[in-house]
């Protein structure tokens, strides 16, 4: 049995996510921020979310870590890698919770959790699904490269943008190491 | 690479193995879940919101320190359903849940057998003093174990929140199984 591994940015932990997110986690999915990722979901919705997207990493083998502030050991949001059924292909996704936007903490964990995929699941491409509206996302799209390639329609969440990230060769960021 | 649950227990009875669910259930716990199978537990689901739930179980495990086990047939290897504690937020208590997978599977005690044994798992290993099945009043087969269990109809016992129920709380019966000293009697 393999735990989930956790990542080091130069301000950021990836770990694992566990009981104790429950309530950053429920905060961000009762908020205005949740809008553009399946919420806004009351207490109930967001602890099921939660869980599945513990499942999730025993379903695939990967998923999404809980993004911890190195300095201050704060839960600054949710970032990795997703593919529940439904999904086109697997995606890098974020969210960031309240207070942590605009700080680049999205661009820092996402290239960490794309390296993870490249470099240790050894996918050859990745995508990102980003609703319409939601140009913070696309600006982190951007940011990491990534171009808009076509749209995706979901059965339940509506059409999303498909952005292609560059292949892990055109990656010039550094492997893993740079991490280390 | 693989991400498993770890040192979640192995229970077993006569005829079946209860262990906790893991990736290479998914696709039957789904066929499952989006069937008409699943009517009384908030189903059937569709394919992907199915995943989802499953992923959830899954997830429980880890948020709670305990959660569903699969029940697999010992003679065929074959897996015939699930039970469970379940206590996702929302819930007014633990609940003990079964379900069995397919009609075959159905009129052989195999719901009892496991739900027998998962009650003393709750009792004697989980440290439960209490446990309550919520069951919908239309489900007569869950109702009729219910009561073989010795659970008796609680009126007064605050109702579970989420998903499953919120369509119509009223159909929602609250069985109260035996405390642990009348079942270990």
């Amino acid at each position: 049995m393999t735990p989930i591994p956790t990542l080091t940015t130069p301000r950021l932990t990836l770990r694992a996510p566990e009981a104790r997110d429950v309530p950053p986690f429920t905060a961000f999915y009762a908020s205005d921020r949740a809008r553009f990722v399946g919420g806004p979901l009351d207490a109930e919705g967001a602890w099921r979310m939660l869980a599945m997207e513990i499942g999730h990493w025993q379903i695939r083998g990967y998923g999404r870590w809980m993004v911890e502030e190195r300095e201050s050991g704060a839960t600054a949001g949710m970032v990795g890698l997703f593919c529940p059924e439904g999904w086109p292909e697997p995606e890098i996704g974020w969210d960031l919770f309240e207070g942590f936007e605009g700080r680049g903490y999205a661009t820092e964990a996402g290239r960490a959790a794309r390296e993870y995929a490249y470099d240790v699941l050894g996918w050859d491409t990745a995508v990102s699904l980003v609703k319409p509206a939601n140009t913070a996302s696309a600006a982190v799209c951007r940011r990491l490269g990534a171009t808009l390639d076509g749209t995706f329609a979901h059965q339940r969440h509506g059409e999303m943008q498909v952005w292609r990230h560059p292949a892990p060769e055109e990656v010039s960021d550094g492997g893993m190491e740079a991490y280390a | 690479m693989t991400v498993a649950l770890a040192d979640t227990p192995r229970l077993e009875t006569e005829r079946l193995i209860l262990r906790a669910p893991g990736a290479r259930d998914t696709e039957t716990a789904c066929a499952f879940l989006t069937s008409e199978r699943a009517r009384y537990l908030g189903g059937p689901y569709s394919p992907e919101q199915a995943w989802r739930v499953f992923g959830q179980a899954v997830g429980h495990w880890v948020l709670r320190g305990y959660g569903q086990f699969v029940l697999e047939d010992k003679a065929s290897g074959a897996l015939i359903g699930s039970v469970g504690p379940w206590y996702p937020h929302g819930w007014a208590e633990r609940e003990l849940g079964w379900s069995l997978w397919h009609a075959s599977a159905e009129g052989k005690g195999y719901a009892r057998e496991a739900a027998e044994r998962l009650r003393r798992h709750a009792y004697d290993d989980l440290g439960w003093t209490t446990a309550v099945s919520y069951i919908d009043a239309a489900n007569a087969p869950s109702r009729a174990l219910a009561e073989r269990l010795g659970c008796v109809i609680d009126a007064q016992a605050a109702l579970p929140v989420g998903e499953g129920w919120d369509d119509d709380p009223a159909e929602v019966l609250v069985y109260r199984h035996p405390a642990p000293e009348a079942v270990a009697a």
